[in-house]
């Protein structure tokens, strides 16, 4: 079935936003999401950035070697994990996405696993901090490189579509992203193709130092769709619920075969881009305070107090449970003890090689 | 028993994997109605339809990266770059993604994807249509790297790469498409990756050789013959994984070995060919290993054929070793 109406009109130049920043439902069409729906989204914030500080925490307790912050982006995130269908869609993340994984199920104790490297990674400790994948959901395992994912997001969205699948990519990435080449040569693949994919851009304004302006001439990135032939949306990504319903609309369209969409959520990046960043030396204080006003949390808050779903009690109980539960998979995650070395040498190809087993043995002889 | 070459080879193993597993799609520029530049998809766009043969945008990087993609949600893409020297705007793609997917994330995810390319000189092409870039690729853990120099061979080893789990960088010697005709058999036939094959018996001298340079390798074993040396030619095929104990074998029998390529020698496979046989067999070698190579200059437009390890080269190398 092909809609003739939609919610959303591409390439506006302001952000398609839905509830204003006292909390007031803006839309020009009725919510219609349920209070176990908007309790959901909420609880997925704010265990993003509970998230968020307890790996600031095992950081410095030198269990973990890099953070990623992502306070900030937990609106655009928890509106799109509600947006697809978890298992079934393919995820292409980037390493900024905790809110997003753990909204979508990704267990809590596996996350902490791969910040960690113990066994209990999936992923076998194979990468540093803030790269995890998942396969029983999809979810793509994070590397490094920036939009090296988004062609192999493109090609799996092909082959849904070849295959008749029914199934959609969502793919993630930052501002920076959008510079690479790789970027364009896959959002003119996907065009051409008609894949059923939807780009995401967390556009917090920074790839680490170098601002918006320097990164493209673009006033917006959702413009960049217009080129590829395929809508670009240009959204509040601090506002959870615009998140999640044009996420949606473009998830839907993808899944009835009108092809890609681009979205681009409007975040703040709260910490440094890592925890190897300064970013007092590139941006003032003053800037950073300004964007905590418009905290996506308190936001959300003052919306659903408004609907009478929620108090300030409700709220901290909320984090002294979410809190909790951080801990216990914490502690799950550490207590599955750390990657064996000499784990090493599995999964470079599917079958053995006399060449890895040599120097199997002479890792192995100097243990 | 049917005549063919080496493009005819590769277009069979394509149409029979396609025919054998649906899953196998091909993707690349001009692949489809065209047929391919070197007319090695030809009729496959026509027998298999624009899902399974697809034209794609030129750009090395989306067709890579797509094949990667693919690959992880159950496909098996073949990949054609047009010519290996333009690889490098997918560089990124192989190196990054496809070689390392598997690794990783723990052996959840895989890439079984081929990208096949037409690689080496004596075309006439100059240094943007002749090198030979396999170094690269083999220096990267996670990707297996398979260069063919007959036609049953190409045909052999091509259909057991589209049935690996791992990506596999599939090298065409592309002077020798059309240039070696022979009978291959008519049943179904796969050689598997990292055996080595000996193409001629000898006692004095190994040439070890794989693509292009086998072909003046087994010109230059016939030449010594005449000079009454007695030289065995060891094609290896398959660089990663690559069949040492065939090498060494070799080696251990004659003493003497050339090591022959036409990419440059400078860190080049045959080095590590070179450098495995001493570390292994120094007390039973009679000469030191020489690498008969391309020069580390660019690939020029001219001299074409000289660059690349002439007979006349070979041979020079083998006096040498012969007289050490």
């Amino acid at each position: 079935m092909i809609k003739d109406t939609w919610k959303f009109e591409p390439f506006t130049e302001e952000p398609i936003r839905l509830i204003d920043e006292a909390g007031n439902w803006i839309a020009d069409f009725p919510l219609d999401l349920k209070e176990e729906a908007l309790k959901k989204l909420y609880r997925d914030m704010v265990r993003g950035r509970l998230l968020d500080e307890r790996y600031q925490i095992i950081l410095r307790q030198g269990k973990a070697s890099f953070v990623a912050p992502s306070a900030g982006h937990e609106a655009a995130q928890a509106g799109m994990a509600m947006a697809i269908r978890p298992g079934s869609d393919w995820l292409f993340p980037y390493y900024r996405d905790k809110t997003l994984l753990a909204a979508i199920g990704y267990p809590v104790e596996m996350l902490y696993a791969q910040m960690m490297a113990t066994r209990l990674d999936p992923n076998k400790g194979r990468q540093m901090p803030e790269h995890p994948g998942l396969k029983e959901l999809n979810v793509y395992t994070v590397a490094s490189p920036i939009a090296s994912h988004v062609p192999p997001a493109v090609g799996a969205a092909i082959s849904m579509k070849i295959q008749g699948t029914g199934q959609v990519v969502l793919t993630t990435f930052g501002d920076g992203a959008t510079s690479e080449g790789d970027w364009h040569a896959a959002l003119n693949f996907a065009g051409a193709q008609g894949a059923p994919i939807v780009f995401a851009a967390e556009n917090n304004r920074y790839a680490i130092s170098v601002n918006f302006e320097k990164q493209s001439g673009s006033p917006r990135i959702s413009d960049k769709a217009h080129a590829y032939g395929f809508p670009g949306y240009h959204v509040d990504g601090m506002d959870v619920l615009a998140s999640y319903y044009v996420a949606k609309e473009a998830v839907e369209r993808a899944r009835e075969g009108l092809g890609p969409s681009l979205v681009e959520f409007l975040v703040y990046r709260y910490g440094p881009h890592s925890s190897a960043d300064d970013d007092r030396v590139y941006r003032s204080r003053e800037e950073v305070e300004f964007w905590k006003k418009k905290d996506p949390i308190p936001r959300f808050e003052r919306f659903l107090e408004k609907q009478g779903l929620w108090t300030p009690e409700e709220g901290e109980r909320l984090r002294e449970e979410i809190k909790a539960e951080l801990l216990a998979a914490e502690e799950k995650a550490e207590a599955a003890g750390p990657v064996p070395p000499e784990w090493m040498f599995d999964d470079v190809y599917g079958t053995p090689y006399w060449l890895l087993e040599e120097q199997r043995q002479i890792l192995l002889s100097e243990l | 028993m049917a005549v063919m070459n080496i493009v005819q080879a590769v277009k069979r193993a394509l149409d029979e994997e396609m025919a054998r597993d649906e899953r196998v799609v091909v993707l690349g520029e001009d692949v489809g109605k065209r047929g391919g530049v070197f007319l090695a998809t030809e009729g496959l766009y026509q027998k298999y339809g624009p899902d399974r043969v697809i034209d794609t945008p030129l750009a090395e990087a989306a067709i890579i990266g797509a094949a990667v993609g693919m690959a992880a949600h159950g496909l098996r893409p073949v990949a054609e770059i047009q010519f290996a020297d333009y690889v490098f705007p997918g560089f990124d793609q192989l190196v990054s993604q496809g070689a390392k997917l598997r690794y990783r994330s723990g052996g959840q995810f895989s890439a079984p994807m081929v990208v096949r390319m037409p690689s080496g000189g004596g075309v006439k092409g100059g240094h943007h249509h002749s090198q030979s870039p396999e170094a690269y690729f083999a220096h990267t853990a996670g990707l297996k790297v398979v260069i063919p120099s007959t036609p049953s061979d190409t045909l052999g080893l091509l259909k057991t790469a589209i049935r690996d789990d791992d990506p596999v960088v599939f090298m065409e010697p592309k002077r020798l498409y059309r240039a070696i005709k022979e009978e291959v058999p008519d049943e179904e036939f796969t050689i598997p990756l990292g055996k080595a094959r000996v193409r001629r018996e000898g006692k004095d001298l190994t040439l070890i050789a794989y693509g292009g340079p086998t072909v003046e390798a087994l010109e230059a074993a016939g030449e010594l013959e005449k000079a009454g040396v007695s030289a065995e030619v060891v094609d290896l095929r398959s660089l990663v994984p690559w069949d040492k104990e065939a090498v060494l074998e070799s080696v251990a029998k004659t003493g003497r070995a050339l090591v022959i390529a036409e990419a440059p020698r400078t860190a080049s496979f045959a080095s590590e060919v070179a450098a495995t046989i001493m570390e292994e067999l120094l007390d039973q070698l009679l000469a030191p290993v020489y690498r008969v190579t391309g020069f580390d200059t660019p690939y020029p437009y001219v001299p074409d054929r000289q660059y690349m390890p002439t007979v006349t080269r070979i041979l020079n190398f083998a006096k040498k070793a012969l007289d050490y």
